[in-house]
């Protein structure tokens, strides 16, 4: 007697369609490259722990007396490892070592800098880039960019980390994400994975995966749009962004299936008119959920919006149903 | 020893004593329980990572494995550790983080992955093995530990459980 779900012999149409979606999930990945094995032998960890102690009490004196961090101390921070170049951390040489809240660790233009964020994921430091370690806890791990690109990999709830840079704040919502301090000092953040948060100056744009977003000097985190966006929709943004309300009919008239994300954000940021018609042709898009007021979302109602964002969301994180067909 | 025939036992001893080759097999050969475990528990775009942490974890842990035959039991246990732990990080298990993967699985198949998620415990973990990682019923006992005929009711009661609730929609 076959037995399809056991054993994989016979026919079961069912079964194998939903084996056929369900193995987009598979994992394929190949194993990491492997750390040095750590020794555990008992003196050695008694060693170890006794020369971490003097290491702290060490660095208590070090800071003590001259105010400033040591990277080479054991305690409280986010371990870091360098390659390709040289960087500083807290000033001082370093080609690892634990980034203390408070410390910057700088890269040089080849150099990067993997530094592990406490237990919920990996940060990568590119060069020519300067960090702060701001604060880390239970309730939140917080760093400074305040030059140069960093890539950010969480693993946590959502607003447990924080990128702060000098026009916005990025704010994780899961799961990847590149962020740039530009040299005219606008603020880039790219999405790759998941949803961000980009914040400043009283106001917040929903990032989702593959969409990019700018945050100017003295303007506050701008539209996000998709990476796979029409220059005509980019430009409008752009212009939309500066100050330009006029750029609203070309920005609707430009938005595609793929731009989903880029109305539901300019929902928040205009009013009467130019509302309806964002709302208008997202509704075209995807259609208003029926349980939630047209009304209200035209009034630009906080939770009204957020519910519709709450049903878009599949469909952002489907980059690829408007790249290129699957099977 | 040639790694691709050596048996488990056979590998953790080599591992054991700083084989990379040989654990590198041993990764071959359980990542992907290892991954059901985790995609059992935590959001797909989380699972990976969790692979590969346990598999470090255990690398480093190996030559405190005296027992090499429990090697099995052994890298399952830390791999739930891991996943309840990545779990209590990211308690919610939103749509889009199972969406969030590349490449970007079909959306039946999230649909499809929550639903499996919502049953009882006991069978979420043998049929994410079947149907997501494509492991026969006899490859689930061999890698897990668990008897043919458990895996067998596992599948089967689990099974009719997610057609049921697929076919109610509920999930979609």
């Amino acid at each position: 007697m076959t037995d399809p779900l056991y054993d994989k012999t016979g026919d079961d149409p069912e079964l194998a369609a939903l084996e056929a979606a369900l193995g987009d999930y598979a994992h394929r990945a190949p194993l990491r490259e492997l750390p040095p094995r750590r020794r555990r032998r008992r003196t050695t960890v008694i060693a170890a722990v006794l020369g971490a102690i003097a290491v702290a009490a060490l660095a208590v004196l070090v800071v003590g007396r001259r105010g400033e961090p040591d990277c080479r101390a054991a305690g409280t921070g986010f371990a870091f490892a360098v390659d390709g170049g040289p960087a500083r951390c807290a000033g001082s040489l370093a080609a690892h070592g634990t980034l203390p809240v408070g410390a910057w660790l700088e890269t040089a233009g080849a150099a990067t800098a993997d530094v592990q964020v406490a237990d919920i994921g990996r940060l990568t430091v590119f060069g020519d880039s300067r960090v702060r370690l701001v604060g880390t806890g239970a309730t939140g791990h917080r760093l400074e960019l305040a030059r140069g690109r960093i890539a950010a990999r969480v693993t946590a709830p959502p607003r447990l980390f924080v990128v702060d840079t000098p026009t916005a704040s990025a704010v994780d919502l899961g799961c990847a994400y590149e962020l740039t301090v530009e040299p005219d000092g606008r603020t880039r953040l790219r999405v790759t994975s998941g949803a961000v948060s980009l914040e400043a100056r009283g106001l917040a744009a929903y990032a989702p995966m593959d969409t990019e977003v700018l945050a100017a000097p003295g303007r506050g985190p701008g539209t996000p749009v998709a990476r796979s966006a029409s220059a005509a929709l980019g430009d409008a943004v752009v212009r939309f962004d500066a100050g330009d309300r006029s750029a609203v009919p070309a920005i609707v008239a430009s938005a595609g299936p793929g731009d989903t994300a880029t109305l539901w954000n300019l929902l928040a940021r205009t009013a009467a008119d130019d509302r309806a018609a964002v709302f208008a042709r997202l509704d075209a898009l995807s259609p208003l959920p029926a349980d939630i007021s047209a009304d209200a979302v035209r009034a630009g109602d906080p939770g009204a919006l957020e519910r519709w964002r709450e049903a878009l969301v599949d469909r952002w994180m489907c980059v690829g149903c408007f790249q290129k067909s699957r099977p | 020893m040639d790694v691709r025939e050596a048996t488990v036992v056979e590998l953790v001893i080599a591992a054991r004593d700083g084989q990379r080759a040989a654990f590198a097999t041993l990764y071959e050969r359980f990542h992907r329980v290892v991954h059901a475990i985790a995609l059992a528990r935590v959001a797909a775009c989380d699972a990976g990572d969790v692979v590969q942490d346990v598999f470090t974890d255990a690398w480093h842990k190996l030559p405190r494995l005296r027992e090499p035959a429990a090697f099995p039991g052994w890298i399952l246990a830390i791999a739930r550790h891991r996943a309840i732990d990545a779990a209590r990080r990211r308690p919610t298990l939103d749509a889009a983080a199972d969406l969030a993967v590349e490449p970007p699985p079909r959306l039946e198949a999230a649909a499809a992955l929550r639903a499996i998620r919502a049953l009882p415990d006991t069978y979420r973990e043998t049929l994410i093995m079947r149907l997501v990682e494509g492991l026969s019923g006899p490859e689930i006992a061999a890698h897990t530990g668990m008897s043919p005929d458990s895996v067998r009711v596992h599948l089967h009661r689990g099974m009719k459980l997610l057609r049921e609730r697929l076919g109610e929609g509920g999930e979609r």
